[in-house]
């Protein structure tokens, strides 16, 4: 971009921090200059907007105009005349200095390379055990973490050293490589988190719970290879409280990421497991990243008196529906009912009517920042539906899950009770773990 | 031994010393330098590998000279539509009515952004390229 006039951002002062500091070190290099609004900006009525011209700029004291004005006419500061060679990498060596257990257990935690939870010191035997996993060399490169800036560069050696910090097996390292390609855990000030679905036959050859319990914490490589997606994603996202990390409220979904296998032999005959409705054969060996937000459960088994399928398009409504995302996980014996008592052959038959069956007011759906953010550009600039649903009266109804595939069914559980969950989580496509074998 | 069981053992076990002190750093890692991770150091100890990674820093951009003055300035205000439009609307509604009293001839232009709060705007680049704004304010987020 070669955009060569003086501009300024306006930003509430949380956002000032972050794009003053991260972002100008890692990301734009450029000194930019800001004016700062109480937050919140968004969402308050015309008048308090409004009010905030007259007010103070929150970062200087001064009356807000005349910080925009100065901000516009003063003249550049030695700092902001910098240019062209950037300062060198910050070094990080491949080993630490020696220190005592408990000492390195505090800079670990001092660092934010932990969840807080006690970890395994990654000596070099373990992580030189835990690269006997894979065939692929340490320094090998993973991909280049730049979620946040600063291009860090995730090589297995690395991974392996997460891997080794939660406690994971080298059995279990090709599942975490591959899981590390989706690294890192979803980061916004909206509180994201992630669901990872283990799929085809290493659920069984790890011991992978598919059934009883299968989203609770009673089973090690559910739990392992779930925090170690946490914990590659804090390491290698260099992702800090309040540094670069601003998930307002956080999400405990990001301690594990859900992980759990689909109970695939307790699929109904006609229902495929999600590796197959992404395009794999059934024999390979997959885990898939979703990213979302919400869980809304059952609470209770199915009844007859409303069936399933409509509880859950009920439920489903209540979604903001950003990318026409949703994944319904269920038991085995709510797959049965679906299909057995209310005819749904296939998953997808499954997706296809809640797609056209959920609904949702228009005010509602608009009434969403995520949707507001993402869709009203659509809108603006003429894309269908969105163009003509923002015209709509406040309580027409509208469909949001406009895209099928984008809803993804997952079946798992011990067949104790007939209970489900909906989501918002969206699917990216599968990685192969043999792929990281 | 199982494999798992042997895993916790060696985590804790004094014997891994292990590691080339030709890699060691020779000075505390910043912000450890009078923690409590400093007052333990009476014990054994170990030497374990770093798994944090070094950022790339962004090449350095400098500012381009500022305005001598706002009159007969076109200002482009850039509304990003950080969860929505409206409010940064409201907000540069007030902001055109305050500087129209004080400057004269300044003109503002209110774009929405095409590509929402995380994209670009090929249209708005184009115009400033085509010398048709003399600066611009982008927001508002937050």
């Amino acid at each position: 971009m070669d955009c060569k006039i003086p501009a300024i951002g306006i930003a509430s002062s949380n956002i000032v921090h972050y794009a003053t500091g991260y972002v100008q070190k890692y990301q734009t290099g450029m000194p930019i200059r800001y004016v700062s609004v109480p937050f919140p900006f968004t969402g308050q009525p015309r008048a308090v907007d409004v009010g905030y011209v007259t007010g103070k700029d929150m970062l200087t004291g001064q009356p807000m105009m005349t910080a925009i004005v100065k901000a516009l006419t003063d003249p550049l500061t030695a700092e902001e005349k910098v240019a062209g060679s950037s300062p060198e990498a910050e070094a990080e060596p491949r080993f630490l200095d020696p220190m005592s257990e408990a000492n390195l257990r505090q800079l670990f935690e001092d660092r934010e390379w932990t969840d807080f939870n006690s970890i395994v010191l990654p000596t070099e035997k373990l992580v030189t055990e835990m690269l006997k996993g894979t065939s692929r060399k340490p320094s090998e490169m993973v991909k280049t973490i730049n979620i946040t800036g600063g291009a860090r560069e995730l090589t297995v050696e690395k991974v392996a050293i997460s891997a080794v910090m939660a406690g994971a097996s080298p059995e279990q390292f090709p599942v975490i490589l591959a899981l590390a390609t989706q690294a890192p855990f979803g980061n916004s000030t909206s509180s994201m988190a992630n669901m990872v679905v283990i799929s085809g036959p290493i659920r069984h050859e790890l011991k992978f719970n598919c059934g009883t319990n299968a989203m609770g914490p009673y089973n090690r490589s559910n739990a392992v290879v779930g925090r170690a997606f946490c914990l590659l994603s804090k390491t290698a996202g260099d992702l800090r409280n309040n540094v670069n990390a601003w998930e307002t409220l956080g999400n405990t979904m990001q301690y594990n990421s859900q992980c759990f296998g689909e109970n695939e032999e307790a699929l109904p005959e006609g229902w495929d497991p999600m590796h197959v409705e992404m395009g794999f054969k059934p024999t390979d060996n997959v885990v898939s990243v979703g990213t979302g937000w919400s869980s809304v459960a059952s609470v209770g088994a199915s009844q007859a008196i409303y069936p399933t399928h409509q509880l859950m398009r009920d439920y489903m409504s209540s979604f903001c529906a950003s990318g026409s995302a949703a994944t319904i996980v269920m038991d085995p014996t709510v797959a049965g009912l679906l299909k057995g008592v209310h005819g749904f052959k296939t998953k997808a038959d499954l997706s296809q009517w809640f797609s056209e069956n959920v609904t949702k007011r228009n005010d509602s759906y608009w009434g969403n920042g995520v949707i507001q953010s993402t869709a009203v550009p659509f809108a603006l600039a003429g894309v269908e539906p969105y163009a003509s649903w923002r015209k709509l009266p406040d309580d027409a109804l509208i469909k949001p899950f406009t895209n099928p595939k984008a809803i993804h069914v997952v079946v798992a559980g011990g067949k104790v009770q007939t209970m489900w969950f909906v989501t918002d989580f969206g699917f990216r496509r599968g990685v192969k773990i043999d792929d990281w074998a | 031994m199982d494999r798992r069981r042997m895993l916790a053992l060696l985590g804790l076990s004094p014997t891994l010393v292990a590691g080339s002190p030709a890699y060691a750093r020779t000075s505390p890692r910043p912000g450890t330098e009078g923690s409590s991770a400093t007052k333990d150091a009476s014990r054994e100890l170990i030497t374990v590998m770093n798994p944090a990674i070094a950022g790339k820093m962004a090449t350095r951009v400098p500012l381009v000279p500022p305005l001598d003055a706002l009159d007969n300035k076109t200002i482009y205000l850039v509304n990003l539509s950080w969860e929505g439009p409206d409010a940064a609307n409201y907000f540069y509604e007030a902001m055109t009515e305050w500087l129209q009293k004080r400057y004269t001839g300044v003109k503002t232009v209110v774009k929405v952004t095409a590509e929402g709060m995380f994209g670009s705007d090929p249209a708005i680049i184009k115009d400033v390229k085509a010398s048709k704004a003399d600066a611009a304010i982008v927001g508002v987020a937050g």
